[in-house]
Parts: C-alpha cells; sequence; structure tokens
C-alpha cells in the first residue's frame, strides 16, 4: 500500500504533505506511487473535497473513513473541530492487489477492510493529537502550515505504526 | 489546492532552522492534557490580564476599540480550545457539534467549565421573531471578573469583552460564524442579587441559521 | 530564613485558583500581540514584557507579603533569592526555580527554572530570529525588578538561557545593584 497523507486547512489550502508506504507485512515504508501517480494525488485528494463537505454536515463523528474512492485510489478523512481536515489517499499496490492476497484484511493489502478502518483511525487520532499540539502554540495561526521536522517525523512514526 | 511542491518543502526545510534544547524535548513531547487539571493563583491571572488591558487601552482611543482589540485578542484562544476541548472528550461523545444548540452547549459546559469551573448559568434564545439568530448565554456571576483590578467601571466589560471573544473564536472554528458581544445586565432584571450578571450575545450569521434549516429537512 | 522554612511557607500559603491552561494561554496572547504590534520586532517586545512585568511587580508584593505573612525584611541578598524562589513563585506561579551560580560577593545568582508553565505548548516562530532575539518569559525579569524596587531593592534582572531557544536550561540573571533606601543597614553576612 502507497500512502499520501494531507491536512487540509479550512480555505482548502494544504497544511501538511507526507508520502509514505506500508510498514506491514514487511513493507519498507516506502511509497510505491508511480511518477504518474504522484502527481495525481494531490489532485484526486482535492476533487473528494466538495465529498467532505456533504459528509460533515450529516455525521459529527471526527473519523469519516473512506469518503471517497477514484480508480484504484481510497481517500479516508478525519475531521477536525476546527474544520481541518486530515486526508489520507491510500493506494494497493498493483503488485499487492494479485490474487493471492485479494481475500486477505490485512491493512497493508485490503484497503476497505474493517482492520485496515481501525488502522487509518488510529493514525489519525494520533496525528490530531500532534496537530492539537501545533496548533496550541501562540504563534500559530489559522491555516498556517505546519513546517515542524518535529511534526514530519511524528507523522512518520504514526503511518510506521498502525499502515 | 495550491502546490506545496516538493521544491518548495526542501528549501522549507533548510530553513526551517529552530534548535531544540539536546534532549530533545518540543512541545510534541509534552502530554497534551498534561495541564489539563492543573491550576494557578487567581492573582497571577488577574495580573496578567489587568495587564493585559491597560496596554491595550494605551493603544486604542474609546471602549468600543477596546472591547474589539480584547474580543480580537481571545478568539484565537478560542479557536485553539475548540480543538483541545475535543479531543479530551471520552470516545464515544467526541463529536463535532453539527448544530447551533450542540454548539452552544460545548460552551455553556465544556468551554465553561474549562475555564471556569462551572457551567455557566443559562442558554436562552431571543424570542424576538426578528432575531431568530440570536442566542445568550447567560453568567450570573462571571468569576474572571470578580478580581481584575482595572478600573471598576470598566473592569466587567474588559474581561468579559475577552471571554466574549473566545466564544467568537470557538464559534468561527466549528464552522458556525458569529458575532459575540458582552452585556452587564446585573441589577436590572433580578434586583441585586447578582450583580455581576453577564449575558453574552451571540449572533450568528445568515449563513448559519440557513445550513441549520437544510439540515433540519434533511 | 533557613531554607526549609521558606519551602514550608511557599507550600502553605493558600490560594484562590484558577484553571492554569487560563493563564497560559492568556499570556500567550499577551506576547503574540505584542509581537504583532511591534512587527516582530522582538527587542521591542522583550522591553515591552519586562515593562509589563514592572507594572505587575510594583503591585504584586503587596499580595506577596499579605499571602505569605512576611513581616520582617529579608536580612541579606540570599535569604530574598530564597524568598523569591520558594515563596514567590509557589505562590504564584506554583513552581520552585533552582538558585545558583552566586557570585563570590553575594550580588548575583540566577534562577533555573526545571519547568515554566508559561512555555508550555510554545514553539517560538521559526522565522530565523525569534530563537536568538525573543525572551519569550521576560515579563518575570520586569516582575522581580518592579516586586524588589518596592521593598528598597534595586536589580537588574534578564534571561541568559530559555528550552525554548533551543537552550538545554531556562536561567534568569538577578544582580542587586543598591539597596535604595541607604539609612537602612547595609547586609551583614
Amino acid at each position: 500500500m502507497s500512502y499520501y497523507f494531507a491536512i487540509v486547512g479550512t480555505q482548502d489550502n494544504p497544511l501538511f504533505e507526507y508520502e509514505f508506504g506500508t510498514s506491514k507485512q514487511g513493507g519498507d515504508g516506502q511509497s510505491r506511487f508511480t511518477e504518474q501517480a504522484r502527481h495525481l494525488n494531490q489532485f484526486v485528494l482535492h476533487s473528494s473535497l466538495d465529498i467532505v463537505e456533504e459528509v460533515q454536515w450529516t455525521s459529527g463523528q471526527l473519523y469519516l473513513k473512506v469518503i471517497d474512492k477514484f480508480f484504484n485510489n481510497y481517500i479516508s478523512c478525519f475531521m477536525t473541530a476546527g474544520n481541518v481536515k486530515l486526508m489520507l489517499l491510500h493506494q494497493p499496490t498493483a503488485v499487492a492487489a494479485g490474487a493471492s492476497t485479494r481475500n486477505s484484511t490485512s491493512v497493508g493489502v485490503n484497503p476497505t477492510s474493517p482492520q485496515t478502518e481501525e488502522a487509518i483511525k488510529n493514525f489519525f487520532t494520533e496525528v490530531y493529537e500532534n496537530y492539537v499540539k501545533a496548533i496550541m502554540s501562540p504563534f500559530y495561526k489559522v491555516n498556517m502550515e505546519i513546517q515542524s521536522p518535529v511534526f514530519r517525523q511524528r507523522v512518520a512514526a504514526a503511518g510506521r505504526k498502525y499502515l | 489546492m495550491a502546490n506545496l511542491g516538493p521544491g518548495k518543502a526542501a528549501i522549507s526545510k533548510e530553513q526551517a532552522g529552530l534548535r531544540y534544547p539536546s534532549n530533545g524535548k518540543t512541545i510534541y513531547h509534552r502530554p497534551l492534557h498534561r495541564s489539563k487539571t492543573a491550576e494557578l493563583s487567581q492573582s497571577s491571572f488577574a495580573y496578567l490580564f489587568s495587564e493585559m488591558v491597560s496596554y491595550a487601552q494605551r493603544r486604542v482611543t474609546g471602549i468600543q476599540d477596546l472591547e474589539k482589540r480584547l474580543n480580537l485578542q481571545g478568539h484565537p484562544v478560542g479557536l485553539k480550545l475548540l480543538d483541545l476541548l475535543l479531543t479530551r472528550e471520552p470516545a464515544r461523545t467526541q463529536t463535532r457539534p453539527l448544530t447551533i444548540i450542540a454548539l452552544l452547549h460545548l460552551i455553556k459546559i465544556n468551554l465553561w467549565t474549562h475555564l471556569f469551573g462551572r457551567q455557566a448559568d443559562r442558554l436562552e434564545k431571543s424570542s424576538n421573531p426578528d432575531t431568530p439568530d440570536e442566542y445568550m448565554i447567560v453568567d450570573n456571576e462571571p468569576l474572571v471578573n470578580a478580581y481584575i483590578s482595572v478600573p471598576r467601571e470598566m473592569s466587567q466589560l474588559n474581561c468579559a469583552a475577552f471571554v466574549a471573544g473566545i466564544v467568537e473564536g470557538m464559534c468561527d472554528g466549528a464552522m458556525f460564524p458569529a458575532r459575540v458581544t458582552a452585556h452587564t445586565v446585573g441589577g436590572k432584571e433580578e434586583g441585586e442579587m447578582w450583580p455581576g450578571k453577564t449575558v453574552f450575545l451571540v449572533k450568528f450569521q445568515p449563513e448559519v441559521l440557513e445550513r441549520e434549516a437544510l439540515i433540519g429537512k434533511g | 530564613m533557613a531554607s526549609s522554612k521558606a519551602s514550608r511557607l511557599g507550600e502553605e500559603t493558600r490560594m484562590d485558583k484558577v484553571n492554569a491552561e487560563l493563564v497560559v494561554l492568556t499570556y500567550g496572547t499577551i506576547v503574540a500581540q505584542l509581537c504583532k504590534d511591534f512587527d516582530s520586532d522582538y527587542v521591542e517586545v522583550n522591553k515591552q514584557l519586562d515593562k509589563m512585568g514592572y507594572n505587575i511587580g510594583l503591585r504584586l508584593i503587596e499580595d506577596y507579603l499579605a499571602k505569605s505573612n512576611t513581616v520582617r525584611r529579608c536580612a541579606n541578598f540570599r535569604e530574598t533569592a530564597e524568598m523569591i524562589a520558594k515563596v514567590g513563585f509557589k505562590i504564584f506561579l506554583n513552581i520552585t526555580p533552582t538558585i545558583t551560580n552566586w557570585t563570590s560577593d553575594g550580588k548575583q545568582f540566577s534562577l533555573v527554572f526545571d519547568e515554566n508553565p508559561f512555555a508550555d505548548f510554545v514553539e517560538l516562530p521559526d522565522d530565523g530570529r525569534a530563537q536568538d532575539e525573543l525572551w519569550y518569559s521576560n515579563i518575570l525579569c520586569g516582575v522581580l525588578r518592579g516586586a524588589l524596587e518596592m521593598v528598597q531593592m534595586q536589580v537588574e534582572a534578564h534571561f541568559i538561557s530559555d528550552v525554548l531557544r533551543g537552550n538545554d536550561t531556562t536561567e534568569m540573571r538577578i544582580s542587586l545593584i543598591r539597596y535604595i533606601d541607604d539609612e537602612l543597614p547595609p547586609e551583614d553576612d
């Protein structure tokens, strides 16, 4: 599985981006997006913001699960209280989607299994906690990019831990 | 979505030159809820607050300006507390407010308890049919007013304006844009029982009521 | 006064309390507002914070004397240091900074802050300057200066390190300039 994670501000502006791959099932944590897909990730994520806007007023849950699918890309979303969106595009790698693993429920392979859903929830929850730490600083203004390398490490660690 | 391309990221990373202590401790290492129940002396708050007010007074020309300024200063606190307080809710009640009432309850209960150790006294909807967009959060005895040592005639107004800003920040952050103002009403309605009684008037933007109507239908 | 007695005084002093985060966030808005008003001229922000602290110190001393039940003046500057760290800071910020690095003439010491509630949640702006120029908690220097002036001590106080700047400690240096009322007996230690 390859992941593209982004935090999207209230003006649909990106606050943070991070790309990684699964660390489960012996994954090396590296993403396997093709060069072409990589260029599309941002666009794909952005296109599902309309759907987020619909869903966010029908459910008060923070974790909105998979809200959109575009070909082989699944978009999961987590809304913060301040209506900033944590979004994760997950894309099963072509090889992993082969016959032998099709029925697998494992996090690294199946993008919609309950296990994956739960793992993504845990990932979002951990990132959210770090996000709140970032915005608590008196110098953080709403919709500011988060540039802290420590924050990036924290997101990476959450990715390794759960995904 | 504007591009945060790799080139730019690389540059900003090089510039990202914050130094950290050698133990590596940063804001991300500090448990978010460590100071949840921590307390400090009221006087410390009173001193800080009155100094904040007198500083603000030197930079404005009238009481309205002053209130606006204090409101603006409270606003980011409200934005921050919105997320902080929600992350402190138990998982099953950890939901974003979708309706005006849910939001106002969050303010009346969670925000007030966090800041002042008790809930606000009442929530009211405007009974005037011309102002269905107005709600009132009533505090009979605003705790913070009690020990603010700015000139008496201004103190209640001042402090409440800051709190109004916090409330407004919470409303705005939750996407219920509103204008929040504080009004001292003590003595008018209930004699001397609550001389400091303060009403926080929350006036929501039209789009909030429109959305609420739509959600109600759905 | 013995050091242990000062500690006990700090512990025993009962105070009305408020939520610590309210105080911390309020202080944060003050510093952020100053940075905005002075267009991130951090040297000026430090000055303003010191000035605010000074104003606070002038008024706080009464409160301190009342709450700590201190009746007699400190016998010397070392005792003053004890009272600042173990009573003053304990009462108002619920922390007890460590007193250290005395000069041999007993006129300069450091307060080292293992904890600093004001700095909770804070990360300085990553603008290449704030970590070199801004003393985030500078209000505390002013508070000491103002409060001690009210009890006839002219002091100079400034931070020399801050974990927010990436230093390993947060340390404030306090120097006695002179006792203001010369008719009072000089310190005899």
